[in-house]
């Protein structure tokens, strides 16, 4: 049965090739440590999902943000745990994209030919980093609210145009509605373009170059010119 | 029992838990989606107080309004009501909605013609609320009512 | 890598991938497996954490200790140990260099090893990041709750761990001789002023955990179980160091379960112990030990040196002379008086100069009550010497409180800071910094600058920037000498000085405390929660009082009820008043007005108050010509009625027959000569002359006292006649008592006192829902007398 319904859509899509290419391909022998990019993933993946949802009861003025966050988690039906999902995600988020971080340093991995790989990481975290400080003031409760006003407010240390940013990120000298509304819009819009631009180009590259082999100890790398030359 | 292949086996595990995460993010989301269609209409407060049963004349609906607050997600809105209340012996009471059941239009009682008239597409009702003429495809709504110490109070809607 | 590595590397990949295994299912597996492991992780953390939810964000409240997102926590620990101009290193320049070496990882790291064991150099690198992070978000997690973990007794480490640990951590390290009360007090570079959130008390128990937090743990240990920290630090330091070296034999000690205290506690740690008992806060010291002898301060003219060592080995150094031989007992009384409050006894300052003031200098000594002051006075000598200093105090304290005597011999800078507030500011800032009229620009009013909002908001660097640069925009000019104004920078450091000294008791209590929350009740109990505070009790201003006057019939004619309404709703944003609309509803506004009217005319009782109302009248318009050269006098009151060319000038309580309203008139001469005063000017002194022309005359009628309508007198004759019939004690609305007319009701109270817009009541006599009583509405007079009496808060 399902191979008919696959072949069906075979004939009318040609998946087959794409499905060989990305599932049927070899990987080096790895170890539980490579499992780390894809819990990001799905993390990543719970991230998004959750986060869509929440946009559907979430309103971001001053007025209502507040109400609407307390609505979601004490009324509507599993609003705790899709809130709960979201808020421990992020952190989740952060722990596993560090360790992964830590993985490919470990391993060397971001010799050639992986350094844009390695590049796009380090963009994946700028990003969740960004992801987490926008995201924190949205329930518009005291800790968000006084967070990041302190969290602002370091901006204005950098020299020059220091306020400037402050006014910048802030929208104003003081945090309300407009910086509200600029960190919603970062987080539901700008930050999800950017981390699934640069999460494509992550994934193409892990299966376009491969994901690299774990490396061998010392002596044998020293002993690989010998065999080669006898090769 | 058929020996499986490692493969095999691995792919059917594989799948499972792709089926299990699915489903531990999936129910909860139609869960968290339908959540609000659960909050079926009703009066959204337990009785509105209409006033003495002895300002309503007997044989003559007479509108009366009602203030109630709704709370609808996280915002409270006062929404005004209005009852056309009827009896025929001073004991009896029926209580009618003044919106038209075409289109939604407010009705008004015609008191020389003991009839309901709708002004937006001339609809018309009797004076118990049955359709007389026009568009309207039921009768005006029905409200359970009851008197309390000769105080009426409407309770709730009656379902057609 | 060279190219000849780089395609060996490729080979090398190629050929593990051929001898690897397939991406699906094996490698699959594993990633779905921890995926979901991580998910059910998640949905556990979601079950048991809960997504956390504080009070909604509140913008005023600035009590509140933000603390970031965990993974941040590591870069706000950061930010600690760089502090001031070095912020700018912790905030971006670290982070940002991290950052770029991440980035550069691959060209940092180029060689073809990539095994850890090859790579010593970057493994260790990046062992010491993960490690330092690490470190440092547990240490911010320790840091705060840590001074609270002490104890919950002690007070000075909750106060540390709320106001100072969120910047400074869990200690902070101070030079010798910084005066710590003053600069807790007063704030320095960019730390706040708590002056103005902290009590006296407060800040020297934080001085004192500040100087010696180990002090702190001393006593935790050891007198926490018997002793709270602030009852000890009043106890004079004799007592003190009696109880310590005695131990048991102390006689409060006696028979307890402790120690030999000099066993246990000696040295270093004795020393922490006291210093943590009594900041070493030299104002305080002298406060508590000296000023009961000294007074305010000493005189003393000598060198720093000379006055420890006085301090120190104390002794008899001052003999008093034994001032009955010399002085007359009526002169030692007068004296006696003068030093126990020089106000009340002015005439006693000459003597003070002339024989106390070679040894006490200009500051008077205090005395509880006249008796004690004649005693000492008069038995000179005898009163007491000094105690040796040197043995009880320890030497952080003994620093301490030579610096500030030496310091207030000089006087204070608060006491400077007075005369020269009173010499260039008061002037329009008003003596209490009351602000008032801006006499540079006539549409303005200068806000108050002595309330505990404004002096809370700003820093001591603001406020010296704002006296030495002046406000040109707003017509107040530079003060510092640099600057082309008067003051030296001491003096204006003095005069901030004496700004701060309000914080303690800011003698404008403006804005008004709003904590108290919407008011229940009356108009009048609105007004005189609100508007008395500004405006007078009686709403008819004052000297003192920042609002203008509401009473007059010149406020009263210039606005409208809608006006009013506006205005209390809106606030003038060129003076203090504020917006109340964001306080009272709109209902309790409305009932304002309508309070505001009858303070005003409209039959409501008024008083003429001479030294108010009259008297600026002749000061303007008549006291230019009619001074005391003769003829009529328009200096005070009793001039203004008694003197006259022709007899007195008023005849009281007949305006017609006075001279002075003939006068006014335009009968005789006209007076003033050009120009008539303006007629509510001549109405106001004909109703003080026809009240009788005394210093306070009350004029027209009101209903009642307050002007409020009660239940009794006048609601329970409207419900009797039309409401009792059918609303008895039956059930639903019960009428006949004052208690169930307003709670007693089929849906809720029926009255909800201050509200008539959501008071059943009122809506049902209006026709809401349905109309009351039945087809007879009540007269619109009767509903107005009860809409009346509901929104000025259903009085009995």
């Amino acid at each position: 049965m399902m191979e008919k319904i696959g072949l069906w859509f075979e004939e009318r899509m040609g998946w087959r090739p794409i499905w060989t290419a990305l599932a049927l391909r070899n990987i080096p022998k790895v170890n539980w440590f490579y499992t780390l990019g894809s819990a990001t993933l799905l993390v990543m993946i719970n991230q998004i999902l959750t986060g869509i949802l929440l946009t559907i009861y979430y309103v971001p003025s001053p007025q209502d943000a507040y109400s609407s966050v307390s609505f979601i988690t004490n009324e509507i039906t599993a609003g705790w745990l899709i809130r709960g999902l979201h808020h421990w995600g992020a952190s989740a988020m952060v722990v596993l994209a560090g360790l992964h971080m830590i993985r490919v340093v470990v391993h060397g991995a971001y010799k050639f030919p992986r350094e844009v790989t390695w590049f796009t990481g380090l963009g994946l975290l700028a990003v969740t980093m960004a992801f987490g400080f926008t995201g924190y003031l949205l329930p518009w409760d005291q800790k968000a609210y006084w967070a990041t006003t302190v969290g602002t407010r370091m901006l204005e240390v950098v020299p020059v145009i220091g306020p400037w940013l402050l006014r910048f990120a802030r929208g104003g000298e003081e945090l309300s509605a407009v910086t509200l509304t600029r960190f919603y819009g970062m987080h539901i819009w700008v930050l999800p373009a950017a981390l699934l631009l640069l999460v494509g180009i992550h994934m193409f590259l892990v299966v376009r170059i491969g994901i690299s082999a774990p490396p061998k100890a010392a002596e044998s790398e020293s002993e690989e010119p010998d065999v080669e030359v006898e090769a | 029992m058929a020996k499986m292949s490692r493969r095999t086996f691995l792919s059917r595990v594989t799948t499972t838990m792709v089926g299990g995460i699915g489903a531990l993010m999936g129910i909860p989301t139609v869960a968290y989606l339908v959540s609000p269609a659960k909050a079926r209409g009703g009066l959204g407060v337990d009785a509105i107080p209409l006033g003495p049963a002895a300002k309503v004349p007997v044989g003559e609906p007479t509108l009366f309004k009602a203030a109630i607050e709704r709370k609808t997600g996280w915002v409270t809105q006062t929404e005004e009501l209005a009852f056309y209340i009827f009896t025929e012996d001073g004991r009896n009471f029926t209580a009618m909605s003044n919106v038209c059941t075409h289109l939604g239009c407010r009705v008004r009682w015609v008191d020389g013609d003991e009839q309901f008239f709708c002004p937006c597409h001339a609809a018309v009702f009797n004076k118990n609320g049955t359709v007389a003429s026009g568009p309207p495809p039921r009768a005006l709504d029905q409200y359970e009512i009851s008197v309390e110490d000769e105080q009426l109070f409407i309770v709730g809607k009656v379902e057609a | 890598m060279k190219p000849e590595e780089r395609s060996e590397y490729l080979e090398k990949y190629a050929e593990d991938k051929k001898k690897g295994i397939p991406f699906f299912p094996d490698a699959v597996f594993k990633d779905v497996l921890v995926g979901f492991l991580v998910l059910v992780v998640l949905i556990a953390l979601a079950y048991f954490g809960g997504a956390p939810l504080e009070e909604r964000a509140n913008p005023s409240d600035s009590d509140y200790t933000p603390r970031p997102e965990w993974y941040f926590l590591w870069l706000f620990q950061l930010l600690k140990y760089f502090p001031g101009n070095l912020e700018f290193v912790g905030v971006i320049l670290l982070p940002a260099l991290g950052f770029a070496v991440l980035f550069a990882m691959p060209y940092l790291d180029k060689t073809k090893l990539r095994h850890f064991s090859n790579r010593t150099w970057v493994m260790g690198s990046l062992g010491v990041a993960v490690v330092g992070m690490g470190f440092l978000t547990v240490q911010s997690m320790i840091d705060i709750p840590l001074p609270a973990d002490v104890t919950g007794e002690i007070n000075a480490a909750a106060l540390f761990t709320d106001n100072c640990s969120v910047c400074h951590g869990a200690s902070i390290t101070i030079s010798s001789g910084t005066n710590l009360h003053e600069t807790i007090a007063g704030g320095h570079e960019g730390m706040p002023a708590f002056a103005a959130t902290l009590s006296t008390d407060e800040i020297d128990a934080l001085a004192g955990f500040v100087v010696s937090p180990q002090g702190g743990a001393i006593f935790t240990a050891n007198c926490a179980q018997c002793h709270d920290s602030g009852d000890l630090a009043a106890v004079s330091p004799f007592e003190l160091q009696a109880a310590l070296s005695q131990g048991t034999g102390y006689a409060a000690h006696a028979g307890l379960d402790i120690p030999e205290w000099d066993d246990v506690v000696f040295g270093q740690d004795r020393t922490a112990l006291l210093n943590f008992l009594l900041a070493p806060d030299g104002q305080r010291l002298y406060t508590l030990y000296c000023s009961e002898c000294h007074g305010r301060s000493i005189d003393w003219e000598g060198d720093r040196d000379q006055l420890e060592v006085l301090i120190r080995e104390g002794g008899n150094h001052l003999e008093m002379t034994q001032w009955r031989d010399v002085l007359p007992e009526s002169e030692i009384i007068l004296l006696a008086q003068y030093v126990v409050e020089p106000s009340t006894s002015p005439d006693g300052e000459p003597l003070f100069a002339q024989h106390c003031s070679d040894c006490h200098g200009v500051r008077v000594p205090t005395a509880p009550d006249v008796e004690t002051a004649i005693a000492i006075i008069a038995d000179g000598a005898e009163h007491r010497s000094m105690p040796l200093w040197g043995d009880v105090l320890t030497e952080e304290q003994l620093t301490a409180l030579v610096t500030y005597t030496l310091d207030a011999s000089r006087g204070t800078p608060v006491i400077i800071g007075q005369e020269l507030f009173g010499r260039l500011c008061s002037s329009c800032h008003g003596d209490f910094g009351e602000g008032g009229p801006n006499p540079s620009d006539a549409s303005d009013i200068i806000a108050p600058i002595s309330t505990a909002l404004y002096l809370e908001t700003r820093d001591d660097a603001t406020l010296r920037a704002i006296i030495s640069k002046g406000q040109p925009d707003q017509g107040m000019a530079p003060f510092l000498d640099s600057e082309g104004g008067p003051l030296t920078e001491d003096e204006v450091a003095a005069v901030v000085a004496f700004l701060r000294s309000w914080e303690d008791d800011p003698p404008v209590d403006f804005p008004p405390d709003l904590s108290r929350g919407p008011v229940a009740g009356g108009s009048a109990q609105v007004f005189s929660a609100f508007c008395a505070q500004c405006h007078g009790d009686d709403g008819a201003g004052g000297p003192g009082l920042v609002g203008p006057s509401l009473t007059s019939d010149e406020f009263q004619d210039s606005h409208t009820d809608e006006s009013l309404h506006d205005a209390i709703a809106q606030g003038h944003a060129a003076t203090s008043m504020i917006a109340w609309g964001e306080v009272l509803t709109s209902s309790q506004i409305e009932g304002l007005v309508q309070h505001i009217r009858s303070l005003g005319g409209r039959g409501a009782a008024q008083t003429i108050v001479y030294s108010r109302d009259i008297a600026p009248i002749f000061q303007a318009s008549c006291s230019g010509c009619h001074g005391s050269s003769g003829g009529w006098d328009a200096a005070t009151m009793t001039t203004v009625i008694e003197s006259g060319n022709s007899g007195p000038a008023v005849v009281p309580g007949d305006p017609d027959g006075s001279t002075l309203v003939k006068r006014l008139r335009g009968d005789g001469n006209l007076m003033p000569p050009s120009s008539a005063l303006p007629d509510s000017q001549i109405e106001l002194i004909v109703q003080w002359i026809a009240g009788g022309a005394t210093a306070e005359v009350s004029v027209g009628e009101g209903p009642s006292a307050d002007g409020d309508y009660t239940w009794t007198a006048d609601v329970r004759p409207i419900l009797q006649a039309s409401c009792n019939a059918c609303h008895g004690s039956s059930g639903g609305w019960d009428a006949s008592t004052y208690d169930s007319t307003i709670n007693s009701g089929n849906s809720g109270p029926a009255v909800m006192p201050g509200d008539a817009d959501n008071s059943t009541f009122i809506k049902r006599l209006l026709g809401e829902g349905a109309l009351m009583p039945p087809r007879a509405p009540l007269s619109d007079d009767q509903i107005a007398t009860l809409i009346y009496w509901v929104n000025s808060g259903a009085a009995e």
